[in-house]
């Protein structure tokens, strides 16, 4: 992620660089982000799919938007403003139908969708890698048992190592809201999982 | 409430370092002297170590298809940026499938892929260096100078094109380096692609071989299995597929692997199977918990009489 003051120096010109029509400009700036804007749908979203629609979403809205941007933020907030709405609006959508099964049907039968993009470390001890599963699938189902809130404020916390200061500014609440809705968060994992651990 | 509790409640935001300098206190202070609250602390760590084995790095191919598809939308939007994908820049040079096809016959390998992964410009106001200066920079390292300074030493890369056909050694050596560069997957994703129509040759054949066993991205790894598909029956390549089997965690990857050891097995006219890919097999269903897999290996060992397990 591009956080440093050099980058953010170098940031503001290339924005405004895009703003005036610049290609590359635009380029970099799509380049610089898109890796973590993906992994942060995929995380929160558990499907390829729809990972890649709010990858779409999010940068043809800035697209369309940067010559609105007014830098009264960091660039990276105000695209994680958009990425973060674009995951709520699905998970919300996903918690009333109550989302479809995640198996679906391969050319050689049925196949969990996130088999072909999951990166599970290769375990050699089958005891050790049949429980690493039953952990994994454990968390799963519990991630997806918090409210799109809390889930949103786990994921940017714990996967993409976000200050809750930050993750409130992006939320558009405070710290001290963040914190609590993470504290809910890591209670109901604790409780979930305390037999794992 | 005990100020044991207290303290549990806050391990959490202690180990995410968001306690305020007072909160962090309190709670130093007490697990000093208490052993119970160290115990829970360590319990509290592996939880969030274990939280981690849910996380997913998407692959190169659908960061590949994502830009592939934002360049179609903008182009198809005609928006105030439109300059934006009028003449060949980044934005083509990366994405244009056309030139990813070609590619078969032409390697260009462009030195900006690697600038791309560098860092981007720092821009600090170093000699030279400037947001239109093609170079690039990283930060190899930083330390205390003499008077108070800071000595950081910089790698720097200027983008370079080198152009020319699989067949110039200049071009594979740049290729097979590419193919191991830990830092880029898109890059290694790619470099493998073009390898692929070149496997007949040894050394590309073990480039192939290493991306399968050793790369981390399961996209990688798939794409080098491509490329190895017609060298099925060559004892390295069976050797590097059987490791799949027993050794991939991702159960597509085993499944194109099943697929490929035990190829017309089940067909007229009868193929046998060696006896290597069997105890392979039957080792593969004392270890795997994927139905789907599992079920493709029972499969093909019901269809060469051989036993589902070993004992």
């Amino acid at each position: 992620m591009a956080q440093k003051t050099g980058f953010q120096t170098d940031e503001k010109a290339l924005i405004r660089a895009a703003q005036q029509g610049d290609q590359d400009a635009f380029g970099q700036l799509v380049r610089a982000y898109d890796q973590s804007v993906l992994r942060l749908a995929m995380n929160l979203l558990r499907s390829p799919e729809d990972a890649q629609d709010v990858y779409q979403e999010a940068f043809l809205r800035v697209y369309r938007n940067l010559n609105n941007f007014r830098f009264d933020c960091s660039f990276h907030t105000w695209l994680y403003r958009i990425v973060t709405n674009l995951c709520l609006d699905h998970m919300r959508k996903r918690k009333v139908r109550k989302e479809e099964s995640s198996q679906v049907e391969g050319s050689d039968g049925p196949v969990d969708r996130m088999d072909t993009v999951q990166e599970s470390r290769a375990e050699s001890d089958p005891q050790r890698s049949m429980f690493a599963g039953e952990l994994r699938e454990r968390i799963e189902k519990t991630l997806g048992e918090l409210t799109p809130r809390e889930r949103m404020v786990f994921e940017l916390r714990h996967y993409q190592g976000l200050k809750l200061r930050n993750i409130g500014e992006i939320l558009g609440t405070t710290e001290e809201a963040a914190k609590n809705c993470l504290f809910r968060a890591t209670q109901k994992m604790r409780v979930a999982l305390g037999d794992f651990v | 409430m005990s100020t044991c509790e207290k303290v549990r409640e806050q391990l959490s935001m202690l180990l995410y370092g968001e306690l305020s300098f007072d909160e962090e206190e309190t709670v130093d202070a007490h697990m000093e002297s208490c052993a119970e609250c160290r115990t829970a602390l360590e319990r509290e760590r592996e939880l969030h170590a274990a939280f981690d084995q849910a996380v997913i790095e998407p692959p190169a191919s659908v960061l590949w298809e994502s830009r592939q598809n934002l360049q179609r939308q903008i182009r198809a939007e005609h928006a105030p940026v439109h300059a934006f994908m009028g003449r060949a820049g980044w934005w083509n040079q990366f994405l244009d499938a056309r030139w990813l096809k070609s590619a078969g016959a032409l390697a260009l390998l462009s030195i900006g892929f690697f600038g791309a992964r560098l860092a981007p410009n720092l821009g600090l106001g170093i000699t030279g260096m400037s947001l239109v200066d093609p170079g690039a920079q990283r930060v190899r390292s930083v330390e205390p100078g003499p008077n108070g300074g800071i000595q950081i030493v910089l790698d720097e890369t200027k983008q370079r094109v080198v152009s020319g056909g699989l067949d110039d050694q200049n071009i594979r050596v740049l290729l097979l380096s590419a193919a191991k560069d830990p830092s880029d997957p898109g890059l290694r994703y790619e470099t493998v692609g073009i390898l692929n129509d070149r496997a007949q040759t040894a050394e590309v054949r073990d480039t192939l071989i290493y991306a399968l066993e050793h790369d981390e991205n399961a996209g990688v790894r798939l794409k080098a299995m491509d490329g190895l598909k017609p060298f099925v029956r060559q004892p390295e390549v069976r050797k590097a597929l059987a490791g799949v089997l027993l050794s991939d965690g991702n159960p597509g990857m085993r499944t194109q692997a099943i697929d490929l050891l035990t190829q017309g097995v089940g067909e007229a006219p009868a193929k046998n199977l060696d006896r290597d890919i069997i105890g392979t097999l039957q080792e593969l269903m004392n270890r795997e918990n994927n139905a789907y897999v599992r079920q493709r290996g029972e499969r093909v060992l019901q269809l060469v009489n051989a036993s589902q397990e070993t004992y």
